[in-house]
């Protein structure tokens, strides 16, 4: 594939937005910045604009047109069309909400066992999948421990309900950890000059401090959305007779071996995430956030009045009662046979994950992912960072390719996947690339599933970048420019180092995710390639819930130890300098 | 930092560098024609994991070629040979349902291939123009939890009429048939109980569905969902039942309608332009043997076995003891599309009374 042949189909693309400083933000572009640009539109367009176009053009075949029409014809399909609408709006409210009163509660609250509650607030950003879901059944399903078993209730946790409960669960930690930064990098000296002038702390939250983040809101919702109808594994478990684009979409492609229904259903799928997208831009562009201006900055009063505690306080700690529950749950399932139906202690699931099959997963599937997580969270910064500071033409269109990683359902990247890499990239006689994906490719089809870890969890670095971003004020770039520095150099020394809770935040998340994703990877992984998600899968087919239930505890114990090891080398090197 | 970002892209730079130019290699790995087998084969198999470990390795040491495999369900199968015509990554598929081998033949992703061991087969378990041939048979049955049936007062169905029961309203788990063979497989044993007639075949359906909790997407869940005690039956393949009782979900049981159950097929055959098309034959011809369907019971599938001489397993189903009906999987394909639709217009939305 060449940049050449595809580049203008979205360069022109893109209507120039109404940005206020348009002028002062943009600094003219230099060299290396402009190869900078080539080079992450060359990387995008490999990882996935060619494999969305070779799986896209399906849709508009015969069968895909097919489905295409009746999309909105038939009633079946529009109730599909709804629910998932419908899915992506609660659980972008809920998380949302969730994360802003965990964020408030660590940044502005005070109380002991901060350090514990951020912790709980992370745990949920590894979410093997099944492991909630199947938690969530095993504890408040029909039959549940809880809700059975304890309080007698004959309640059914599939469809919406359940659904809401595991995804606003599973994603809130994004929304936390950006609006948490956010909180932190908000200017005191805004606080302290409404105090002065006499508001009171919820004049001052509502009137101050919301307002402030409204970018950090718009941008957690849209990625909730996002993340919410694209996700595959979760509906599949609890989602019951709730039919979502992203369903329908595997139905097709596993159920009645339609490529191309499938990538019609998959192309529907992308256009509300493209709306909430387009609406989420619109919105906070409106507004001027910039708050790190680079001038000094007084410290935090934190909330000690019950009043304001409690109420907070109250809710944030029920939630992470909930969480622990479930982790507890998943930990406690891994010494049982079937929780909730055997629940006789034995260690042969450990042993099993640890010295038999599954070990060799293991260890695949951490290298890859780590191989995976600093790329994207590098490419993530830097593709925020041109975003907001260097692309004005074609930015909003490149903030989108960015995150169609994350919008497109895993099943069809993975398909798209296979039908781009599966053979050698030749044009005429020479081979630009090698055959990437799939048993008889390089390196036995692993550098695929390192493009699938990366474009899959980039976008989460790229939208806390953007937010981050989005605060700090451009006259610290333009003083550093007019000092003389390059593009690169302004990034490097300035910019960087005042976005590194957010590169801190996409590594973190980049690394979750690559670990836990499993959709795309089911159409790739060869015999030398053995991923621990897709073993999960088939231990929760065969019924070995323990099994599974272990390998989640491991692949947690695993992601938890890295992203403490990340924590250490990419520690913000000022630490308490606004709290002191 | 400043070291990190120069590290990574001359990093991509390297790779990219390595990545081009390289020289193309078309030419197709001579096969070994005839006599010893040699090289590596690659199989999508459709079963369980320990089914697919356990016959790959027995065929590497019998053979001495090297055979890995790739645990797919059939639907992602037929995805990723169709992705990959030309340069197939896989040489055999192995286990999953004929209707998957239906359509991959279609699409002409299978080579034609009428193996020598397949001729005690019976006809009703093989391709008719050999493009694959059965090397199991499932049949569909009733998975009930028995402490979840007594709490109801309710005995062991034997009848797919004792499914229908008002005492079961909310405790019957099914898939939904556009989602999953073996919900299709429901469906399509209604109409062939009812002489073809597909109207009455839905108005089963239509009784049954008061009875339905939900519909699930996976064909495999409603035994877990029955095993959890959340119904207190799940429709689905018997083997599959039994599997989850052995791996703990004890208050299990299985029984079959008398009036006559439908069943699935799964399939073995050699993938079209194999890079090993002589070791994929001998893998077919050797899946097809009674000493490599014996396998199965040893590592917990218990599938009725296509092979008249390989050993019988009491925890399979005895074909004396349970009626199939005669299920015409040509038709059922052809009808496939059209009926689903029905369901899902006609059936699935409808208020439970």
């Amino acid at each position: 594939m060449s940049i050449d042949t595809l580049q203008p189909a979205t360069a022109p693309a893109a209507p120039p937005l109404p940005a206020k400083r348009a002028g002062a933000k943009f600094s003219k572009l230099d060299t290396v910045t402009k190869l900078v640009i080539a080079l992450v539109v060359g990387i995008l367009l490999l990882l996935i604009g060619y494999p969305l176009i070779r799986i896209l053009t399906q849709s508009f075949s015969p069968e895909g047109r097919d489905t295409l029409g009746q999309i909105l014809t038939s009633a079946t399909n529009r109730g599909v069309l709804l629910n998932t609408v419908a899915l992506g709006l609660v659980v972008g409210a809920v998380g949302t909400c969730i994360g802003f009163a965990f964020a408030y509660a660590q940044a502005r609250l005070e109380f002991r066992g901060k350090r514990i509650l951020h912790l709980i607030a992370l745990l949920p950003i590894v979410s093997p999948p099944f492991a909630v879901a199947t938690a969530v059944i095993s504890l408040f399903g029909r039959s549940g421990l809880i809700s059975n078993k304890l309080l007698g209730l004959d309640y059914n946790i599939y469809g919406l309900t359940g659904l809401t409960v595991v995804l606003g669960l599973s994603f809130f930690p994004v929304a936390y950890m950006n609006l948490l930064g956010m909180l932190r990098s908000l200017d005191p000296a805004m606080d302290e000059a409404a105090s002065n002038l006499g508001a009171s702390k919820w004049k001052i939250f509502r009137s101050v401090t919301i307002p402030m983040l409204i970018p950090g809101f718009a941008s957690c919702f849209l990625l909730l959305f996002v993340e919410a109808i694209a996700d595959l594994a979760n509906p599949l478990v609890i989602g019951g007779d709730f039919t979502v684009l992203s369903t329908r979409a595997y139905i097709a492609i596993t159920g009645e071996y339609n490529v191309a229904g499938g990538a019609a259903y998959s192309l529907v799928l992308l256009l509300p995430g493209l709306l909430v997208f387009l609406v989420q831009r619109y919105w906070a562009e409106r507004k001027s956030v910039v708050s790190v201006t680079g001038k000094p900055s007084g410290r935090v009063n934190l909330i000690s009045s019950p009043l304001g505690r409690i109420p907070l306080l109250t809710i944030v700690l029920l939630i992470a009662a909930l969480i622990v529950t479930i982790y507890v749950t998943v930990f406690i399932g891994a010494f049982t046979k079937i929780l909730g139906v055997n629940n006789s202690f034995t260690l042969a699931n450990y042993q099993y994950v640890l010295a038999g099959i599954g070990s060799d997963a293991m260890f695949t599937t951490t290298i890859l992912a780590l191989i995976a997580t600093p790329i994207a969270g590098v490419l993530g910064m830097i593709l925020a960072w041109l975003i907001v500071r260097k692309v004005k033409r074609g930015r909003g269109v490149l903030d989108f390719m960015g995150m169609l990683g994350l919008a497109v359902p895993g099943t069809v990247l993975g398909i798209g996947y296979a039908l781009a890499f599966n053979k050698p990239f030749i044009i005429g006689n020479i081979q630009l690339l090698p055959a990437l994906a799939g048993g008889g490719a390089i390196l036995g089809g692993a550098m695929a599933i390192v493009m699938v870890y990366v474009i899959r969890s980039m976008p989460s670095g790229q939208r806390s970048g953007v937010a981050a971003l989005q605060q700090i004020d451009p006259a610290i770039d333009e003083a550093s420019t007019s000092l003389g520095a390059s593009g690169i150099t302004t990034f490097r020394t300035i910019t960087l180092p005042l976005i590194r809770p957010a590169l801190l935040s996409g590594l973190t998340y980049a690394f979750a995710r690559a670990m836990t994703t499993l959709s795309p990877i089911i159409f790739i992984t060869t015999p030398q390639t053995k991923i621990m998600t897709s073993q999960i899968l088939s231990e929760v087919d065969a019924g070995r819930f323990g099994n599974a239930f272990a390998y989640c505890t491991i692949l947690i114990v695993i992601v938890l130890s890295v992203i403490g090891l990340m924590n250490l080398l990419v520690r913000d090197p000022r630490p308490k300098t606004r709290t002191r | 930092m400043k070291r990190k970002i120069a590290l990574s892209f001359a990093v991509v730079a390297s790779a990219s560098l390595a990545l081009t130019g390289c020289v193309v290699d078309t030419s197709p790995k001579a096969a070994a024609a005839g006599g010893e087998l040699s090289g590596n084969l690659t199989v999508a198999c459709g079963a369980m994991e320990d089914w697919c470990q356990a016959m790959t390795e027995a065929f590497t040491e019998k053979t001495g070629v090297k055979t890995s495999f790739v645990r797919l369900s059939s639907g992602e199968t037929v995805a990723r040979l169709n992705a990959g015509k030309d340069s197939p990554e896989f040489d055999v598929w192995h286990g999953g349902p004929a209707d998957g081998y239906g359509a991959a033949k279609k699409a002409g992703l299978l080579e034609q291939y009428e193996s020598p061991n397949a001729s005690v087969i019976p006809d009703k378990y093989k391709d008719a123009e050999g493009y694959w041939a059965g090397v199991y048979v499932g049949a569909l049955g009733f998975c009930s939890n028995k402490a979840g049936l007594e709490k109801l007062g309710v005995g062991v169905p034997t009848s797919w009429n004792d499914i229908l029961d008002n005492k079961l309203k909310g405790q019957v788990s099914t898939a939904h048939p556009s989602t999953s063979g073996t919900a299709f497989t429901t469906l399509w044993t209604q109409v062939t109980l009812n002489n073809g007639n597909e109207d009455a075949g839905l108005d089963y359906m239509r009784k049954m569905h008061n009875n339905v909790l939900q519909y699930s997407k996976s064909g495999t869940a409603p035994g877990q969902t029955a095993g959890r005690g959340e119904v207190a039956v799940g429709l689905v393949f018997s083997h599959d039942c039994v599997k989850y009782k052995e791996a703990g979900m004890t208050d299990l049981q299985v029984s079959f309608p008398k009036e006559g159950t439908g069943y699935e097929v799964g399939g073995v055959g050699v993938v079209k332009n194999s890079k090993n098309p002589a070791a994929a034959k001998a893998y077919v011809d050797w899946a097809l043997t009674a000493e490599a369907q014996d396998l199965g019971p040893t590592v917990g599938s218990y599938q009725i076995l296509t092979n008249p001489d390989a050993k019988h397993d009491d925890r399979m189903v005895d074909l004396d003891e349970v009626k199939l009906v005669d299920y015409d999987f040509t038709l059922a394909a052809a009808e496939k599309s059209k009926l689903t639709k029905r369901f899902d217009a006609e059936i699935a939305p409808q208020p439970k009374e």
